[in-house]
C-alpha cells in the first residue's frame, strides 16, 4: 500500500510540473497582454512600461518562470496581478464554494441515476425502462445554461422557494446542484443500467437467486456491489471535473467558485492566477483518481492483493 | 439594504491605482476629488475652487464641504498634496502618473491652499484633477486602501467579504448599500424581478429591456451617454485606406434602424468623438447619411461591384450584443456589394490584435472621455503605437496641425475653436466612421426613488435614491 501511495506522489510531482509549465507557456503565448487590460484605452505609453515592470512582466520569460517555480517550491502561488491579492488568499474564498457545490451535485446525481439505472436493468425492455433512459437522455442534452435559467424561472421566480442566485446559505445551493446533478445522473444511469445488466447474467446472481435470497437483496447487495467499479470510476472522474469548477453553471448562478475565478482570470490574462487555478485544478484530478483507485481495492479484494 | 446589480465587480477601490469603469465609478462614491465636470465636461470645482495665477501656477483653495474623512480626521491640503505626489513617484506605478506628469511641483502654504506648479502651460490641467483624495497620514502608513477605503465622500465602506459583493453606508441615513456582481445578464433581471436586487443600470440586452418595460413592478430610467462606438479602420490597408471605401461604407449603414431595431432606441447617433454638448464638440456636424445608392456609386468608380466584391475582415469582441450588431453591419454592407468576414475574439485577444494594428476593420467604443486631449492620442500621426491610440496609422497633416494649433491655445475657448475644426476634419477624412453614442438604462424595482442618470454612467445619484414607503 505504502508503495503504492509512494509511486503515485511521485507520478503526481512530475505531472504537476508538467502541467505547470505547459500552462506557463501555453498563457505566455496566447496573444494579449495584461497590462493592456487592465490599463484600458486611454493609458499612456509610460504608465503601461511603470505598470509592466512593477509586476515583473518585463523580465525574459525564463526568468519568469524560474521566479514562478521558485515561489512554488516555497508554497507561494504569488499576487494576482489585478487585484494585488495573494492568490493563496482568493484561492481559499473559492475553494469551499466548489466544494460545496461538487458535493452536493454529485450526491443528486447518485440519487437520481441509481434507482434510474436500476429499474431500467431490472426491467429491461420494459416501459420502464425506455422510460428511464429518456429521462436520463433528457438531462443530459438539456445544457446547464438552459436548465439554470429555467430551474431559476420555475422555482425561485415564480414559486419563491429558493433565492435566484448567489451563495447565501442551503437555500441557495440547491437550484446550482440540480442543474449540474440532472446532467451527471444523466450518463451515470447509463453506466449504472449496463453494466448492472452484464452482472445480472452472472452466475453469482443466479446462485443468490437459487438461494431464494430477496429479489431486493440480490439486485442492491449482490449484483450492484459487483458492478460498482466502472461506476466507481466514473464518479472519480465526475468528482474530478465538478471540482475543477463547472464555468457555465457558476456565471449562471453567479456561484463564487473555482471556475468563475479561472475564466476571469483568463479574460484578463492574469497569469499567476490561471497557472494556480490550473495547478490546483490538476491536482485535484491526480488526488481524485488517487481516492479512487483506493476505492478499487476497497471494494474488489482481488486488487488489494495485487492478483488482478 | 438597496442592491444594486453589476456585471463586473470593482478591481480595487483606490482611486490612485483604479482604471476601470466599475470601480472609478464606485470610488466617486467614496472619495471626493477636487475637480468635477458639468454637463458640457467643463471642470467645475467639487471640494476646492481655483485660479490661475500664472500660465504654470494654478492655486486651489479647498472650500469647507466634504472635508471629513470617514475615519475622523478632517481633510487639508496636505492630503491633497499626499495623494497627488504619491501617484507621481514614478516607483508607484500609478496608471494615472503620465497624465498628471506635467506636475512640476505641489506646495502647500496653509491648511487650505494647495498651490500646483507645471512644467508646461495646459488649460485643460483642472480637469486632470479627478483623483479622490485620501488621507495622507494614511498613505504614509501604507494603508490598504485598495480593500479598505477611507474618503470623504457621501458613502462610507463598510465591506467587501467576497469578491462578488461590496457593501457601504450612507453617511447621510445609514442607508446600506450593497453592489453585487450577477455576470450573467438574465439572471441579473431575474433577481430584480424577485426582488433581490434592488436596481440595475446598463449591460442588458434589448429584448430584456423591452420585456421589463412591460411589467408594472419595474421602472426604467434612460438618460442620455457619452460613449462613443465607431468603425476603426487601418489606413496602412490597400483597401479600407482607399477614402472612397470607406464613405461608401459610412453611406451603406443605416445607423437609425441599428439604434431603433437592434438598440431598442438606446442610443444616438453620433458624428464626432465628443458629443456635440461637450465644451469642445460640435454640434455643426451633419449626420452622415444613408444612402446605399451613393455607397454603390462609389465603389462601382473605384472599379468594385457585386461580381467584384470588396471583401472586409471585420474584429470585435465575443460579447453576443456585439456580435449580433456586427452582423446587422455585415447584412448592410452585403446589400451594397461589400463582403465582410466578422471575426470575433474574446476581450485579451481582440483588444491585442487592435493594439498592433493587426485589423482591417474593427469595432470599439472610447468611454469616459471627458477632455479634448484625446484627440492628440488618437489622431496625430506620432500617436501610432506604442506611443498613443493612433491603432490604424492616421496621419494627416491637416489633422496634426489642428492638434497643434489646439494644444497652443491659451484658453478653452480658443482650443475649442481648433477642436471643432479637427472633428469635421476627421469626418470628412473617415479614419473612424463614427456610430452612436450609447444611453445608460437604469432599471429599478418600482418602488425606489430618487435616481437619475449621468452622463458618463456614473452612480452619483444613489446619495439621493430612497424606497418610498408605501402608506396603506
Amino acid at each position: 500500500m505504502l508503495k503504492i501511495l509512494v509511486s503515485r506522489l511521485l507520478s503526481t510531482l512530475v505531472v504537476v510540473f508538467g502541467v505547470a509549465c505547459i500552462v506557463f507557456l501555453l498563457i505566455h503565448l496566447v496573444p494579449g497582454d495584461p497590462v493592456e487590460v487592465m490599463l484600458g484605452e486611454s493609458a499612456q505609453q509610460a504608465d503601461r512600461e511603470a505598470l509592466r515592470s512593477a509586476l515583473g512582466l518585463d523580465l525574459p520569460i525564463h526568468t519568469q518562470l524560474l521566479n514562478y517555480f521558485n515561489g512554488l517550491l516555497h508554497f507561494d502561488l504569488g499576487v494576482s496581478l489585478h487585484s494585488k491579492r495573494p492568490i493563496s488568499e482568493e484561492l481559499l474564498e473559492r475553494i469551499p464554494a466548489t466544494v460545496e457545490l461538487a458535493v452536493a451535485s454529485l450526491l443528486i446525481a447518485i440519487m437520481i441515476a441509481f434507482p434510474l439505472g436500476v429499474i431500467a436493468a431490472v426491467r429491461k425492455s420494459t416501459i420502464w425502462d425506455s422510460s428511464a433512459m429518456t429521462i436520463s437522455l433528457l438531462g443530459v442534452s438539456i445544457p446547464n445554461f438552459v436548465m439554470g435559467p429555467v430551474l431559476i424561472l420555475i422555482f425561485a421566480v415564480q414559486l419563491g422557494w429558493f433565492p435566484v442566485s448567489g451563495r447565501e446559505g442551503f437555500a441557495s445551493l440547491i437550484l446550482p446542484a440540480i442543474t449540474l446533478g440532472t446532467a451527471l445522473a444523466a450518463i451515470l444511469s447509463r453506466m449504472v443500467r449496463s453494466t448492472l445488466l452484464e452482472v445480472l447474467n452472472e452466475d453469482f446472481v443466479r446462485t443468490a437467486r437459487a438461494k431464494g435470497l430477496s429479489e431486493t437483496t440480490v439486485i442492491w447487495k449482490h449484483a450492484l456491489k459487483n458492478a460498482m467499479l466502472p461506476i466507481i470510476t466514473l464518479l472519480g472522474l465526475q468528482l474530478g471535473v465538478l471540482l475543477a469548477g463547472s464555468i457555465i453553471t457558476e456565471i449562471v448562478f453567479s456561484w463564487p467558485g473555482i471556475g468563475q475565478l479561472t475564466i476571469e482570470s483568463i479574460k484578463r490574462r492574469d497569469y499567476p492566477v490561471v497557472q494556480a487555478c490550473v495547478l490546483l485544478i490538476s491536482l485535484t484530478y491526480v488526488v481524485v483518481n488517487m481516492l479512487t483507485d483506493l476505492a478499487y481495492s476497497w471494494l474488489d479484494p482481488r486488487i488489494r492483493e495485487g492478483n488482478l | 439594504m438597496l442592491r444594486f446589480g453589476l456585471s463586473s465587480s470593482p478591481v480595487t477601490l483606490d482611486p490612485r491605482f483604479a482604471t476601470d469603469a466599475t470601480s472609478s465609478r464606485i470610488n466617486r462614491l467614496i472619495y471626493r476629488r477636487l475637480v468635477e465636470f458639468d454637463g458640457s465636461f467643463t471642470p467645475i470645482p467639487s471640494l476646492a475652487d481655483w485660479q490661475r495665477i500664472t500660465e504654470q501656477h494654478y492655486r486651489f483653495t479647498l472650500k469647507t464641504q466634504g472635508r471629513d474623512f470617514h475615519h475622523g480626521k478632517r481633510l487639508n491640503a496636505v492630503d491633497v498634496k499626499a495623494t497627488y505626489d504619491y501617484i507621481l513617484a514614478k516607483n508607484n506605478a500609478s496608471p494615472h502618473r503620465a497624465t498628471l506628469a506635467l506636475i512640476a511641483r505641489i506646495e502647500t502654504p496653509d491648511e487650505n491652499t494647495i498651490d500646483f506648479f507645471l512644467n508646461k502651460a495646459d488649460p485643460l490641467f483642472p480637469g486632470y484633477l479627478v483623483i479622490g483624495i485620501l488621507p495622507a497620514k494614511l498613505i504614509q502608513q501604507g494603508h490598504t486602501f485598495n480593500r479598505q477605503p477611507i474618503g470623504s465622500g457621501p458613502f462610507e465602506f463598510s465591506k467587501w467579504p467576497e469578491d462578488s459583493r461590496v457593501m457601504l453606508s450612507r453617511l447621510r441615513d445609514k442607508q446600506k448599500l450593497e453592489f453585487i456582481r450577477i455576470p450573467n445578464p438574465t439572471v441579473r433581471v431575474l433577481k430584480l424581478l424577485r426582488g433581490e436586487l434592488d436596481m440595475i443600470q446598463n449591460d442588458l440586452p434589448p429584448e430584456l429591456i423591452t420585456y421589463l418595460a412591460k411589467r408594472s413592478d419595474i421602472k426604467i430610467i434612460k438618460g442620455e451617454g457619452s460613449n462613443f462606438t465607431y468603425l476603426g479602420f487601418n489606413m496602412d490597408d490597400p483597401l479600407v485606406g482607399n477614402h472612397a471605401i470607406r464613405e461608401a461604407i459610412a453611406y451603406a449603414l443605416d445607423r437609425e434602424s441599428i439604434i431603433k431595431y437592434v438598440m431598442g432606441g438606446a442610443a444616438r447617433p453620433a458624428s464626432a468623438m465628443l458629443i456635440p454638448d461637450h465644451w469642445a464638440g460640435n454640434p455643426g456636424l451633419a449626420l452622415l447619411e444613408y444612402n446605399p445608392e451613393k455607397a454603390k456609386m462609389l465603389l462601382a468608380n473605384a472599379g468594385y461591384d457585386t461580381s467584384n466584391p470588396v471583401k472586409i475582415t471585420y474584429k470585435t469582441s465575443s460579447d453576443p450584443f456585439r456580435i449580433r450588431l456586427a452582423t446587422v453591419i455585415q447584412s448592410q454592407l452585403a446589400k451594397v456589394g461589400i463582403n465582410v468576414d466578422i471575426r470575433s475574439y474574446d476581450w485579451g485577444t481582440f483588444y491585442g490584435d487592435i493594439k498592433s494594428g493587426q485589423f482591417q476593420m474593427y469595432s470599439l467604443s472610447w468611454i469616459g472621455i471627458k477632455t479634448p486631449d484625446i484627440f492628440q492620442y488618437v489622431f496625430h500621426s506620432e500617436s501610432v503605437p506604442p506611443n498613443g491610440a493612433n491603432r490604424g496609422h492616421y496621419a494627416n497633416p491637416v489633422a496634426d496641425k489642428l492638434i497643434k494649433v489646439a494644444q497652443q491655445a491659451g484658453n478653452l475657448d480658443a482650443m475649442a475653436v481648433s477642436y471643432k475644426m479637427l472633428q469635421s476634419h476627421l469626418l470628412e477624412t473617415l479614419p473612424y466612421v463614427p456610430l452612436w453614442y450609447e444611453d445608460h438604462v437604469f432599471v429599478s424595482r418600482s418602488d425606489l426613488e430618487g435616481y437619475t442618470v449621468a452622463i458618463d454612467g456614473n452612480y452619483d445619484a444613489l446619495v439621493d435614491v430612497q424606497r418610498r414607503i408605501r402608506s396603506n
